[in-house]
C-alpha cells in the first residue's frame, strides 16, 4: 500500500451537514428514529399511492444511483439496506432542518457545519479550497480558516468587527469586496458569519482537512503492495484470494461457498463467450470433473474458451460500449458511417489475438503514426471518428470543438477514468483539471480532419505508406489513361486499366480521420469554451496533475504532427498512474459484477474509492509486469481465483453486514446484457449463425417502430434471413433508430462513452420478451429442436429443454408443472389435426423457458 | 433559496456536482419515496434484506415538486416543420405595406443556401378574439374561441436553422444529440402518476416521424425508464403489446402463470434478490398494461357528440382528432407528458412550407385546429384543465419573406417565432414579446427555447436550476449552463 490513508480518505466536498453525520454511521438506531411516514411523505395530491409499481425499476448502474455524489461516497449504507434507510431518514431530518435554519438563527449561535460551511462552500471554495488557494488562503476546514493566508490570520475569534474576512465581505468598494464574482453575500449570511466569529468561531474538532488533489490515490504511481496473510490458507488459490479473504476475515465474515460445477461451467461460458455451454460441452465437463482434478478441468475450459473466436465477439462489445461505437452519425441524415465496421472487426481480432493492451492503445490512438503502421493500425484509429456528427451544424465553428470535445472526453473517460470534459468552459470544479489541461489535450487531436465532400463522408485507403502511395499513383495513371481517348481505343484503355489494377489491387477502405498536413494548426484556450474568445495558445500536454514531468511530444515528421504518438506512448506506459488501474477495473467489473472502483470511468476525487485498494494496486502492477498487458492472462488470473468461484448465496449473517457486497463475500446476480441474452436464445434455439465480421446486420424491427421515422419507407431495410440470426455484436447500431429490443433492454448510450450497462426492470421488457416476434420465433425453433432431438415424449422434451437452456435437469416440481402445462395446452380436439399434437404447447413452454429469470440471470 | 420558503432543500451551489435533492431522488424517490421504501419493504416486494447492489428504488416513484404548482401534466402539441408566425399568431400589418420589397434588416435569411425572395404579406386575416382581444389568424377559427386562455409568446428564438438540431433543441434544450427530453426530465423530476401506462407518451404523424426520429424522445444519458414511449392511436397502441398471433388469451394467461410459478420457486431459494422479484412483477405489470392501453384507444364508449367535436367524422381532422381524444383519455389515466406531432416526413407533409406555405398551413392548421379546440373544451369539462399545461409550437418559425421571388413558400426563421401556452398556471388572453415590424426577429422580451423550458418546469413546480442529473462529471440541466429565466409574464401577465 502506497498510502495507508487511502481507505479512510474523506471526501473533500462533504456537502454541508449530512456528510459529517454520515461519518458517524455507527450511531445506534434508536437515536435515529423518526416516524416511519412523516406527514409530508404523502405523494402530492392526485397521485396514485401505488404508482411506484409501474415499471418497477431497479437501477444498478452508477448513472442513477448515488456513488459519485459528493456526500455519499463514504457512506457504508447502500440502497435497500436497513442502515441505508436510516440514512435517508436522517438525511430527511437534516435537510428539513437546513430549511429551518434561516428562522432559527436569531436565537442560537450559528453552527459551523450547519450554517457556515454551506455558505463558504457555495461562495468561497472556488478560489479558497483544496483546488485553488488564492492568497494562500483555504476556507474548506475550520482549522484552515483560523490559520489564515499569506498575510496572516483573516479572522479574530470573538471579534467579528476586527476580522479581515468580515471587512472584505461588507466593504462597499467593489474591487475589494469578496466574493469578487456574483452578488455580495446576503445580510443574513453576513450576520451568520459575524455571530459565528463572535461566538468564538468554533468548529468540530474531528473535522477532516480535505487532501490536496495531487495526493489523490489514483494520481499516485502504482506500487505493488505485499500480499496480506490469511487465516484460512486452504481457501486461497492465488493472490487475489489473499486480498479478498483477508478483508473478509478482518470483518469476521466468510466467503460464500463454491458454486456448483454446472453453475461454474455456465458462468464461465457466459463470462467469456456470452453463450451457454452446449450439451456436448456439459457432458465433457461433467465426465472430466468426475475423474480429474477440478481446478485442472476448469483450467482446460478457460483455455478453450479464451481461444475461441466467440471470446473476441463477447469482449469487443464491452470495449465498444466504452468508446461510444455506433454505425451511424445521428442527426437528420443519420447517415451510415461507411466501413466503420472494420473498426469493430479490428477490436474483435485484437481481443482474439490477445493484442497486449498497451499495443491496442497505441494502434487506436496513433496507428497512422507508428513506424510499423499498416492498414489495420490505420483502421484502429477509427476510434476518434466514432462520435456523432451533424453534417449541417447549427454553428460550424462550435461544431469543430464539439467534435474535438468528443475525442478528448472519450479518451479521458475510456482510458484514464477522468472527466476532463468538464474543464472545457472553466477549470474543473472538483478535480485538479484546468482549461489549460483540457485545451492542451485538444491540441493533440486538433490536426485531425474529417475526410468529407460537403455532407458526404469520404473513406480512405487503409494500407502501409508504400501501399497507399502506390494506390494513389495507380489512380493517377488510370485517370491519365482515360483522357487519352484520341490516341487509344476505348477497349485498349480498359485493358490497360485492368492491367494497372491487377498490378496494384485496391486497398480496403477505412473510416478514420487523417492529418492532411504535418503542420499542426494553432490551438488556444477558449474562454468560457467559446470559439469566438480565444485565450492563450497551448501546446500538446498531459494534464499537469498526472505527471511530474511532461512526456516528450515528438516533433512532426513529413506526414503527421506526431502529437497523438506522444499521447499514445504516455497512455500506454506503465508509469501512467491510471491506464492500468482503469482497464484492470473494467475487466474485474465484467467478471465480478461490479468494479473494485464502482465508478469505472471516474477515478478522480469525485469517483468512488476502491473497495479493495490494495488488490487493485496489486492487479494493476501485475498486469503491466508479469501480465505484460495481456488481457487473456488477466482473465485467467481472475477466473482461477477462488473468489470467482463463489456462489451467489452469501452467508445470510455476513450479507447483512455487507450491503452492496463491498467485501466481496459472494458473487452477485447479473442480468445478461441484451446482446448475450439474444445470443443465448439463438444458441438455445439452434439458429445461431456463427459468421463473423462485415457490415452491420439490419435486424427485423416492428413496423410500428419504423413508422415514427421521417423516412419511414427507406430508413430500414432488414438484412437477409440468414443474417438475422448472427451474433448481436454485428447488429447495425443506428443512433436515430435503435433496435427496440436492444433499447428496451438497456443497450448502452450510443452517443457517449458508457462505463457500465444500466440494469432496469420495466414492463415493456416483459412485453418484448413475451410477445415480441424475436422470442416467439426462437421459441418456435427451440420447440422444433426438442422434437427433433428428444422425440415425442414430453418428459424427455422437458429434460432436454432444461439442459439446453439452463445447463441442468428440472426439479420434480418443475417437471410436474411443465407436464401439466403441456397436457392442458394439448387438448384432444386440435384444430389442426395433422400437426404434431404438442407443437403449439411445446412452443408455449419454450417461450416460458426463454423468459425465466434463471435464463436471463447468470447464476 | 431564502425567497422560496416552500422549498425544503438547499440549492445546488453550482451547476457541477449533484445536489442533495438529487441524491434523495435518485436513491429514495424524495420524501414520498421514503414512505414508498417502507411500504415496499413491508409488502415484501423488496424484502428488507435485499442486497444493496440490486435494491435501487424505482426511479419513477412520485417525487415532490420544488414548490407548489397547479400543473401535473403537459401536452405538447408539436407543429413539426415550423409554423409561420406571421400567418398564425403574430399579425404584421407593416408586412402588407412592404409586400414585394426586399428585406433590409440584419437577420440572416435562408437556411442551407435556399433562394431568398421578397417580403410577403400573410393572406390570412387576423381578428381580435375574446374579451382580451388577442389577435389570431383565420387559420384557427376553433382555437380562437379560447383566445382568452392562450398566452402567445411572439418573441421565441432558437439557435439553429436546421430541423434536426431545431427539433432536438425544442425537445432536449440542446442542438447536440444524446440529451434527455423535456418529457424525460419531467418523468425523472416528478415520477409517474399512473401504474399501468408509461409516464411519457409520444404520438407521431401517420406521414412519418419528426426529423431526428427517436432522438426527439430519448432519455439520453438517463436510464431508459425515462424515455418517451411511442403510442399508436389505433390498433395496438404499444410495441409488442398484443398477445402473439396464434396464442389464445387463455394460453397467454396460463403461460404467464407457469412463468410466475417457476420464477417464484427459483426466487424461493434465493431470498432477498429484489431484482429477480422485480422482474417477476414486471410481467404482471405488462399483462395489466395490455388491458389498460387497449382500453385507452378503444373509443367505443365515447358519445357521438364528443367524436363529432374532435372531428373524428371528417377525413381531414380524423387522425389528429383521434390523438387529441386519446390524449384526454391518457390524461385521465395519469400520463405525465404527452407529445403529439402534427406533420411528419419532409417539407409539405409537415409545416415546413418551403414551396407553398399558404396551402401548407391551410392543410396542417385545418387538420389540427378543431381537434385542439375540442381538447381544450373537453379538458375544461372534465376539470383536467386545472392541472394540465398545453404547449403549442414547432421547432422554429418561418421567414416573412418568400422563398424565391414570386413563390408562396417561406423558409426557416429561428430569429423570432410564436408559440402558445395554455392551461394550469398560465395567464391567458395575452401576447408576450414582439418581433420587429415585419416579423423576422424577436426584439421585445425575447424568449429563448431554454427560457420556455424553464417556464414549463416552473409551471410543473420544478426549479430549472435545481433539477439536475449527474452525468460525465457534471450536474446536467435541461436548460444548460447559460443563465435562463422563467417567463414570469406567462404566469402573471405582468
Amino acid at each position: 500500500m502506497h498510502s495507508p490513508g487511502v481507505i479512510t480518505e474523506v471526501n473533500a466536498f462533504s456537502w454541508g451537514i449530512h456528510s459529517s453525520s454520515f461519518a458517524t454511521d455507527e450511531v445506534e438506531e434508536e437515536s435515529l428514529q423518526i416516524p416511519a411516514e412523516p406527514k409530508n411523505a404523502a405523494p402530492p395530491a392526485g397521485g396514485c399511492p401505488a404508482a411506484f409499481h409501474f415499471m418497477l425499476q431497479i437501477t444498478q448502474a452508477s448513472a442513477s444511483v448515488g456513488p459519485c455524489h459528493p456526500g455519499v461516497r463514504h457512506a457504508s449504507g447502500q440502497p435497500g439496506s436497513i442502515r441505508f434507510r436510516h440514512m435517508i431518514r436522517l438525511l430527511a431530518i437534516l435537510t428539513l432542518s437546513i430549511g429551518l435554519a434561516e428562522t432559527r438563527l436569531a436565537s442560537a449561535a450559528p453552527d459551523y457545519s450547519r450554517d457556515i460551511r454551506p455558505i463558504l462552500e457555495k461562495r468561497c471554495y472556488s478560489c479558497h479550497s483544496r483546488l485553488k488557494q488564492e492568497g494562500k488562503l483555504r476556507l474548506d476546514a475550520g482549522a484552515l480558516i483560523h490559520k489564515g493566508g499569506k498575510n496572516g490570520p483573516v479572522m479574530a475569534p470573538g471579534k467579528s468587527a476586527a476580522s479581515k474576512i468580515v471587512k472584505r465581505l461588507i466593504t462597499q468598494d467593489e474591487n475589494d469586496r469578496m466574493p469578487p464574482e456574483g452578488k455580495p453575500l446576503s445580510p443574513d449570511q453576513i450576520a451568520l458569519i459575524k455571530s459565528w466569529i463572535d461566538a468564538g468561531a468554533n468548529f468540530p474538532a474531528d473535522e477532516t482537512i480535505p487532501r490536496l488533489p495531487a495526493e489523490h490515490w489514483a494520481f499516485q504511481p502504482v506500487r505493488r503492495p505485499t500480499v496480506p496473510p490469511v487465516k484460512n490458507g486452504k481457501w486461497v488459490y492465488n493472490p487475489i484470494d489473499h486480498f479478498v479473504l483477508a478483508k473478509l476475515e478482518a470483518r469476521g465474515s466468510r466467503p460464500a461457498k463454491e458454486a456448483t460445477p454446472s453453475a461454474l461451467l455456465r458462468r464461465l461460458h457466459l463470462d467469456l463467450n456470452g453463450l451457454p455451454p452446449t450439451l456436448a460441452e456439459q457432458g465433457t465437463f461433467a465426465r472430466a470433473a468426475g475423474n480429474g482434478h477440478f481446478a485442472a478441468v476448469l483450467d482446460t475450459v478457460i483455455t478453450d474458451l479464451l481461444a475461441r473466436p466467440q471470446y473476441g465477439e463477447r469482449w469487443a462489445r464491452h470495449w465498444l460500449d466504452v468508446v461510444r461505437y455506433a454505425d451511424s452519425n445521428g442527426y437528420e441524415r443519420d447517415a451510415e458511417k461507411p466501413f466503420v465496421w472494420r473498426y469493430r472487426d479490428f477490436v474483435i481480432r485484437a481481443f482474439n489475438d490477445d493484442k497486449p493492451y498497451d499495443r491496442f492503445l497505441l494502434e487506436q490512438f496513433a496507428g497512422d503514426e507508428l513506424s510499423d503502421a499498416n492498414g489495420d493500425t490505420l483502421i484502429a484509429t477509427g476510434l476518434h471518428r466514432l462520435g456523432n456528427w451533424d453534417d449541417e451544424p447549427a454553428d460550424p465553428e462550435l461544431d469543430r470543438f464539439d467534435q474535438l470535445d468528443d475525442m478528448v472526453s472519450t479518451t479521458s473517460q475510456a482510458v484514464l477514468g477522468l472527466t476532463l470534459g468538464c474543464a472545457r468552459c472553466h477549470d474543473h470544479k472538483f478535480e485538479p483539471l484546468t482549461t489549460r489541461d483540457y485545451y492542451s489535450m485538444v491540441a493533440i487531436f486538433n490536426p485531425l480532419k474529417r475526410p468529407q465532400n460537403g455532407r458526404t463522408e469520404l473513406t480512405l485507403a487503409a494500407g502501409r505508406v508504400g501501399e497507399t502511395a502506390a494506390a494513389k499513383e495507380r489512380d493517377q495513371k488510370i485517370g491519365e489513361l482515360r483522357r487519352q481517348t484520341n490516341t487509344l481505343s476505348a477497349v485498349e484503355i480498359e485493358q490497360r486499366v485492368e492491367t494497372l489494377r491487377a498490378a496494384t489491387p485496391d486497398l480496403p477502405q477505412g473510416y478514420f480521420f487523417h492529418e492532411p498536413s504535418p503542420q499542426a494548426p494553432p490551438t488556444h484556450v477558449l474562454l468560457r469554451g467559446s470559439p469566438t474568445r480565444p485565450g492563450p495558445a497551448v501546446s500538446p500536454a498531459i494534464p499537469a496533475v498526472l505527471v511530474t514531468r511532461q512526456p516528450e511530444f515528438p516533433s512532426g515528421n513529413s506526414r503527421t504532427s506526431q502529437r497523438r504518438l506522444g499521447l499514445a506512448h504516455w497512455l500506454a506506459s506503465a508509469e501512467n498512474p491510471l491506464t492500468a488501474r482503469v482497464i484492470v477495473n473494467r475487466i474485474w467489473q465484467q467478471h465480478f459484477g461490479a468494479g473494485l472502483v464502482r465508478t469505472p470511468s471516474d477515478f478522480g476525487t469525485m469517483g468512488e474509492l476502491p473497495t479493495h485498494p490494495e488488490l487493485l494496486e496489486w492487479l494493476a502492477d501485475w498486469f503491466t509486469h508479469e501480465g505484460q498487458w495481456s488481457l487473456k492472462s488477466l482473465h485467467r488470473l481472475m477466473l482461477t481465483s477462488n473468489a470467482w468461484r463463489m456462489s451467489h448465496a452469501s452467508n445470510a449473517d455476513d450479507a447483512a453486514g455487507d450491503t452492496g457486497n463491498r467485501l466481496l463475500g459472494h458473487m452477485p446476480y447479473r442480468r445478461l446484457e441484451v446482446e448475450a441474452l439474444r445470443d443465448a436464445m439463438l444458441a438455445v434455439s439452434g439458429q445461431l449463425n456463427p459468421a463473423m465480421y462485415g457490415r452491420g446486420v439490419f435486424l427485423r424491427i416492428p413496423q410500428a417502430a419504423i413508422e415514427a421515422n421521417t423516412d419511414k419507407d427507406s430508413i430500414w431495410n432488414p438484412s437477409p434471413e440468414a443474417e438475422q440470426s448472427r451474433r448481436s455484436i454485428y447488429a447495425f447500431v443506428k443512433r436515430g433508430l435503435v433496435v427496440p429490443m436492444f433499447e428496451v433492454l438497456d443497450l448502452c448510450d450510443t452517443v457517449h462513452s458508457s462505463p457500465q450497462r444500466n440494469v432496469t426492470t420495466v414492463a415493456p421488457q416483459a412485453l418484448t420478451l413475451f410477445n415480441g416476434d424475436f422470442v416467439n420465433e426462437q421459441a418456435h425453433h427451440f420447440a422444433a429442436r426438442l422434437r427433433r432431438e428428444a422425440g415425442g415424449n414430453p418428459r424427455d422434451q422437458i429434460t432436454h429443454a432444461y439442459r439446453i437452456a439452463l445447463s441442468r435437469t428440472p426439479t420434480l416440481s418443475e417437471m410436474s408443472a411443465m407436464t401439466e402445462f403441456l397436457r392442458i395446452e394439448t387438448p384432444d380436439s386440435q384444430p389442426v389435426p395433422e400437426a404434431q399434437p404438442t407443437t403449439s404447447a411445446l412452443e408455449q413452454m419454450c417461450r416460458v423457458i426463454l423468459n425465466l429469470n434463471e435464463f436471463a440471470y447468470a447464476e | 433559496m431564502p425567497n422560496e420558503p416552500a422549498s425544503r432543500f438547499i440549492p445546488n451551489p453550482t451547476p457541477c456536482g449533484r445536489s442533495r435533492r438529487e441524491f434523495l431522488w435518485q436513491v429514495g424517490g424524495g420524501f414520498a419515496g421514503l414512505a414508498l421504501i417502507d411500504l415496499l419493504s413491508r409488502t415484501g416486494a423488496f424484502a428488507a434484506e435485499a442486497r444493496a447492489a440490486t435494491a435501487g428504488i424505482h426511479p419513477l416513484a412520485l417525487k415532490p415538486q420544488h414548490f407548489p404548482a397547479k400543473a401535473k401534466h403537459v401536452v405538447f402539441l408539436f407543429m413539426n416543420g415550423g409554423p409561420s408566425q406571421v400567418d398564425t399568431f403574430d399579425p404584421k400589418p407593416e408586412l402588407a405595406k412592404h409586400h414585394g420589397k426586399a428585406y433590409t434588416g440584419d437577420a440572416k435569411i435562408g437556411s442551407n443556401g435556399r433562394a431568398i425572395g421578397h417580403l410577403m404579406q400573410s393572406p390570412f386575416e387576423f381578428k381580435k378574439h375574446g374579451q382580451s382581444g388577442l389577435e389570431i389568424s383565420s387559420l384557427f377559427p376553433h382555437t380562437a374561441k379560447f383566445a382568452d386562455d392562450l398566452c402567445v409568446i411572439r418573441s421565441m428564438h432558437s439557435d439553429t436553422a436546421a430541423h434536426a438540431s431545431g427539433c432536438l433543441q425544442m425537445n432536449t434544450g440542446h442542438v447536440l444529440i444524446g440529451k434527455p427530453c423535456l418529457g424525460s426530465w419531467l418523468s425523472y423530476g416528478l415520477g409517474t402518476l399512473n401504474e399501468n401506462l408509461p409516464s411519457f407518451v409520444v404520438m407521431t404523424d401517420p406521414r412519418g416521424g419528426p426529423i431526428g426520429s427517436a432522438s426527439n424522445w430519448t432519455a439520453g444519458y438517463m436510464p431508459a425508464a425515462y424515455q418517451g414511449t411511442l403510442f399508436r392511436s389505433a390498433g395496438v397502441p404499444l410495441l409488442d403489446l398484443a398477445t402473439p398471433a396464434g396464442t389464445s388469451e387463455r394460453t397467454q394467461r396460463r403461460s404467464l402463470d407457469l412463468l410466475k410459478k417457476l420464477n417464484a420457486e427459483h426466487l424461493q431459494s434465493r431470498p432477498g434478490e429484489s431484482e429477480l422479484a422485480a422482474r417477476i412483477e414486471s410481467y404482471e405489470l405488462a399483462y395489466r398494461m395490455q388491458t389498460t392501453a387497449a382500453e385507452v384507444v378503444d373509443l367505443g364508449k365515447e358519445d357521438t357528440a364528443t367524436k363529432e367535436a374532435y372531428g373524428l367524422n371528417e377525413k381531414r381532422t380524423a387522425d389528429f382528432g383521434r390523438k387529441c381524444l386519446i390524449t384526454r383519455r391518457l390524461l385521465e389515466k395519469g400520463v405525465r407528458f404527452i407529445q403529439l406531432y402534427s406533420g411528419g416526413g419532409h417539407i409539405e407533409d409537415t409545416w415546413d412550407g418551403h414551396n407553398d406555405c399558404i396551402t401548407n398551413h391551410k392543410l396542417h392548421a385545418g387538420e389540427t385546429d378543431k381537434p385542439i379546440a375540442a381538447l381544450i373544451a373537453d379538458l375544461k369539462r372534465t376539470g383536467l384543465w386545472d392541472e394540465t399545461l398545453l404547449v403549442w409550437g414547432g421547432e422554429f418559425g418561418r421567414t416573412p419573406t418568400s422563398e424565391g421571388v414570386g413563390k408562396p413558400g417561406r423558409d426557416h426563421d429561428w430569429h423570432g417565432f410564436s408559440m402558445w401556452l395554455a392551461g394550469a398556471g398560465v395567464k391567458g388572453g395575452q401576447a408576450i414579446g414582439a418581433t420587429d415590424e415585419v416579423g423576422f426577429k424577436a426584439v421585445e422580451e425575447p424568449c429563448h427555447v431554454s427560457d420556455l423550458h424553464a417556464t414549463v418546469l416552473h409551471l410543473m413546480g420544478l426549479d430549472h436550476t435545481q433539477l439536475t442529473y449527474f452525468h460525465s462529471g457534471l450536474a446536467q440541466r435541461l436548460t444548460g449552463v447559460v443563465e435562463r429565466n422563467v417567463i414570469r409574464k406567462a404566469l402573471t401577465g405582468l
